[in-house]
C-alpha cells in the first residue's frame, strides 16, 4: 500500500514537470518569443487551455503528501520554508498575470501582467530547482546556497527549452515542431524529479501513514482515477489543434 | 505579537480572503450552470448572453479563489507542522481527497468550460459547468469534514501520542459538520443571489439598454437569495444544539460572541427584508421598476460577505486555544524552530500580494459589471493559429 502511494506521488511530481513545465518555460520565454503584444497573445493562447489542467497536478501532489505522508509534509515544508514561500508567491504572481492580462484595455496594463506572468514563471522554475536540489541532499539546514541556485538556473533552462518546444508544436512554427520533440522535452523536464524521487524513496516509504489511512484513501480515490485521467485526456483532445482561445 | 499570534493572524487573513471569493464561487456556479442549461435546451440567445456575462463574473472571482487556496493548502505544513505530526493520519485524508476528487477535477473541467466555447458540442459544454459545480460542492464537503474534525475529533483515537483513524464514516457524520455544511452552502447561494441582485440593480438604476436582461437577472438574484436565506437561517439556528454539546463555552468569549451577534443580526434582518419586501415585489416586476429602491439593493450586496466572515470568526476563534479541540493546542502545533523573521516575511508577502490582488480582482468584477453583457470576453471569437501574415512575410 505504501509503495502504491509512493508511486502515485512520484507520478504526480513527474507529470507536473512534464505538463506544467511547458507553461512555466513558455512564461519565462514570453518576452523573448513574443516581441509584440499580438505575438504574446498567441503564445499565451497556445498554453492557456492547458494551464488549469496542468497546475492542479501540484495541488494534488500536496494533497497526497498530506494524506499519505503527513509527517514528511510537516518536515519537508517547514525545512524548506523560504523556498516554499517563494514558490507560492511566484505561482500566485504567475497565475494573476494569466487571469488578469486581458481583463482590461490599456497597453500598460497588459505590459504589467505579462511581466507578472514572466517573472512568476521564472520564480517558479528557480524555486523548484532549488527545492529539488535540497530534497536530493536530504533537506540541508540552509537550502539556498550555491548548489541550490545552480539547480534553479539549470531547471529554468530546461523548462524554457520545454516551453519553446511546446510552442513550436502547438503553433506549428519554428524548429522541432513534431510531437516527438515535445515528448522528448517533456521526458527531459520530468527527469530531475524522477531522479530526486528515486533518491528519496527509502525515506518516504519509511514515513508513510498507517495502513488504515492508506486503505481509506485508496478506496475513495482509485475508483475515481479513470475520471481524473479521462478529464486530462479530454483537455488534450480538445485543445491540441485548431484556433487559439482568447480568454487569458 | 508573539510568533504563534503572527502565524494565527496569517492563517486568519489568508483564510478570510480565500472564503470571500469561495463563498461567491459556491453561489454563482449553480446559477451559471442553470443559465447555460436553459440556453442549451431552448436556444434562447438571451440565455446565452446571461451565461457568458454571469459566467465571466464567476470566472474572474474564481481566479482569486484559486490563488488564495494555494496558500491555504501549503500553510498547514509551513506553519503548523505539529498538526500533521499529531493528527495528519486522520486530518490529511479529507484534504487529500479534496485535492484529488474535487479540486483536480474542478480546475480541469473549468478549463474545458472557459476555453471550450465554439469547440465542444453544446451538451458536453454544459456538462462541464455542471461538473464544475458538483466538484466545487464536493470541495466544500471535504474541507468542512476536515474543519469539523478540528472542532470535534470524531472517528479517531490517540495511540502513542498521535491520533489514528478508527472510523472514517464518523468524519462525515460529525455533529459539527451536518448542519454547518448546509449552512455554508446556503450562505453561498445567498451571496451569489445578492451579487446578481446588486449588479442588476446597478444597470436598472443607470437605465442602461439592457433592461430585459437585468430585470430577469434581478428576479433570479432575489429568488436565489430568498431560498439561500431561508436555509442559511434555518441551519444556522440548528447549529446551536450540536455545537453546545461538544463545545459548550464556544460563544462566551468577547470576539466569538460579538461576531455571532453580528452574523445573526445581519442574517435575521436581511432575511426578513428578502422574504417580506424584495420577494413579494417581484410580482409584476415592481422591484425592477421602482428605481428609488435600487441604490438600497446595491448597498445591501456586501452584507452576506460580512456575515460569512463573521461566521468563520465565531467558529474558529471560539475553538481557541485548541487546534484539535481538547487534544492539541494551537501553540503546540506551531512548527518547531519557526522564527519571527520567517513568519513576518511570509505574512507580509502573502497578505501584501493576496490583498493587492483581491483589490484588483474586485475592481475587475466591478468593471465587468459596469461594461455589461455587450462586452464579454468569455466565449469571444478565437484567434487563428497561424500568425498574422504581414510581418512574417515582409521579412
Ligand atoms: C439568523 C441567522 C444566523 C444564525 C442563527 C447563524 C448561526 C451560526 C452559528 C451558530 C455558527 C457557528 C457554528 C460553530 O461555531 O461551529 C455559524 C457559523 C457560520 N455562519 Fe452563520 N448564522 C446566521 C446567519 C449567517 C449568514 C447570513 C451567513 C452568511 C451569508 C452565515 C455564514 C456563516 C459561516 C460561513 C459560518 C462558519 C461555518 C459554519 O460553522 O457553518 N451565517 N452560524
Amino acid at each position: 500500500m505504501d509503495i502504491f502511494w509512493f508511486l502515485t506521488f512520484a507520478v504526480l511530481l513527474a507529470g507536473y514537470f512534464a505538463l506544467e513545465g511547458f507553461d512555466i518555460g513558455l512564461g519565462v520565454l514570453l518576452p523573448v518569443l513574443g516581441r509584440s503584444p499580438a505575438a504574446r497573445d498567441r503564445l499565451v493562447g497556445a498554453m492557456a487551455p492547458f494551464v488549469l489542467a496542468n497546475e492542479v497536478w501540484l495541488v494534488a501532489l500536496a494533497g497526497v503528501l498530506f494524506g499519505a505522508f503527513p509527517v514528511l509534509e510537516g518536515q519537508a515544508l517547514s525545512r524548506l520554508y523560504p523556498l516554499v514561500v517563494a514558490l507560492l508567491l511566484a505561482w500566485i504572481v504567475r497565475d494573476a498575470g494569466l487571469w488578469f492580462r486581458r481583463r482590461s484595455g490599456g497597453a500598460a496594463w497588459r505590459l504589467v501582467w505579462d511581466g507578472a506572468l514572466c517573472a512568476g514563471s521564472a520564480g517558479l522554475a528557480l524555486s523548484w530547482g532549488a527545492i529539488l536540489v535540497a530534497v536530493a541532499r536530504g533537506l540541508p539546514a540552509s537550502p539556498l546556497d550555491a548548489a541550490g541556485i545552480a539547480g534553479g538556473v539549470a531547471l529554468l533552462a530546461l523548462l524554457a527549452w520545454h516551453g519553446r518546444t511546446f510552442a513550436a508544436w502547438r503553433l506549428q512554427d519554428g524548429p522541432g515542431r513534431s510531437g516527438r520533440a515535445l515528448l522528448l522535452s517533456a521526458c527531459a523536464a520530468a527527469a530531475p524529479a524522477v531522479l530526486v524521487m528515486a533518491a528519496a524513496a527509502a525515506h518516504m516509504l519509511g514515513n508513510a501513514a498507517p495502513d488504515q489511512t492508506l486503505t481509506v484513501l485508496s478506496v475513495m480515490v482509485v475508483p475515481v482515477a479513470p475520471i481524473l485521467v479521462g478529464a486530462q485526456v479530454w483537455v488534450w483532445r480538445t485543445f491540441s489543434r485548431g484556433a487559439l482561445p482568447t480568454f487569458f | 505579537m508573539d510568533i504563534v499570534g503572527l502565524a494565527r493572524l496569517q492563517f486568519a487573513v489568508t483564510g478570510s480572503l480565500h472564503f470571500l471569493f469561495v463563498v461567491l464561487t459556491l453561489g454563482l456556479a449553480p446559477l451559471v450552470a442553470i443559465m447555460h442549461t436553459r440556453y442549451a435546451i431552448g436556444g434562447n440567445p438571451l440565455h446565452e448572453r446571461m451565461t457568458r456575462f454571469w459566467g465571466q463574473i464567476y470566472v474572474i472571482n474564481y481566479a482569486l479563489g484559486v490563488v488564495t487556496g494555494l496558500v491555504m493548502e501549503f500553510q498547514f505544513g509551513l506553519s503548523w507542522s505539529g498538526l500533521s505530526h499529531y493528527a495528519g493520519d486522520v486530518f490529511g485524508a479529507p484534504l487529500a481527497m479534496e485535492t484529488l476528487l474535487a479540486f483536480f477535477l474542478e480546475s480541469t473541467f473549468l478549463g474545458l468550460w472557459i476555453f471550450g466555447w465554439h469547440r465542444l458540442p453544446r451538451g458536453l459544454h454544459v456538462a462541464c459547468i455542471w461538473l464544475v459545480t458538483l466538484t466545487a460542492y464536493a470541495s466544500a464537503l471535504f474541507i468542512m469534514v476536515a474543519n469539523s474534525f478540528l472542532q470535534n475529533p470524531a472517528g479517531s483515537a490517540e495511540m502513542g501520542g498521535r491520533l489514528v483513524l478508527r472510523d472514517f464514516g464518523a468524519l462525515f457524520t460529525n455533529p459539527t459538520l451536518v448542519f454547518a455544511l448546509p449552512h455554508v452552502l446556503s450562505a453561498g447561494l445567498w451571496t451569489g443571489g445578492f451579487v446578481v441582485m446588486g449588479a442588476s440593480a446597478y444597470h436598472l438604476f443607470r437605465r442602461t439598454p439592457e433592461r430585459e436582461f437585468f430585470t430577469r437577472s434581478l428576479r433570479i438574484g432575489v429568488l436565489t437569495a430568498f431560498i439561500g436565506s431561508l436555509f442559511t437561517v434555518g441551519f444556522g439556528y440548528a447549529q446551536f444544539g450540536p455545537v453546545g454539546s461538544v463545545q459548550p463555552d464556544k460563544f462566551h468569549g468577547v470576539i466569538p460572541g460579538t461576531a455571532l451577534g453580528l452574523m445573526i443580526t445581519i442574517g435575521q434582518l436581511v432575511q426578513f427584508a428578502v422574504m417580506f419586501v424584495l420577494a413579494p415585489l417581484l410580482i409584476r416586476d415592481l422591484l425592477a421598476r421602482w428605481r428609488w429602491l435600487h441604490p438600497l439593493l446595491m448597498v445591501m450586496t456586501p452584507l452576506p460577505f460580512v456575515a460569512a466572515i463573521a461566521g468563520w470568526i465565531v467558529r474558529e476563534v471560539g475553538r481557541q486555544p485548541w487546534l484539535v479541540y481538547g487534544k492539541l493546542s494551537v501553540a503546540d502545533a506551531l512548527t518547531p524552530g519557526l522564527t519571527r523573521a520567517d513568519i513576518t516575511a511570509s505574512f507580509a508577502g502573502f497578505a501584501g500580494v493576496l490583498g493587492l490582488l483581491a483589490l484588483v480582482d474586485y475592481v475587475l468584477i466591478a468593471r465587468a459589471v459596469r461594461r455589461g453583457p455587450g462586452q464579454v470576453a468569455l466565449g469571444a471569437a478565437d484567434l487563428p493559429v497561424t500568425a498574422e501574415p504581414v510581418p512574417a512575410h515582409s521579412l
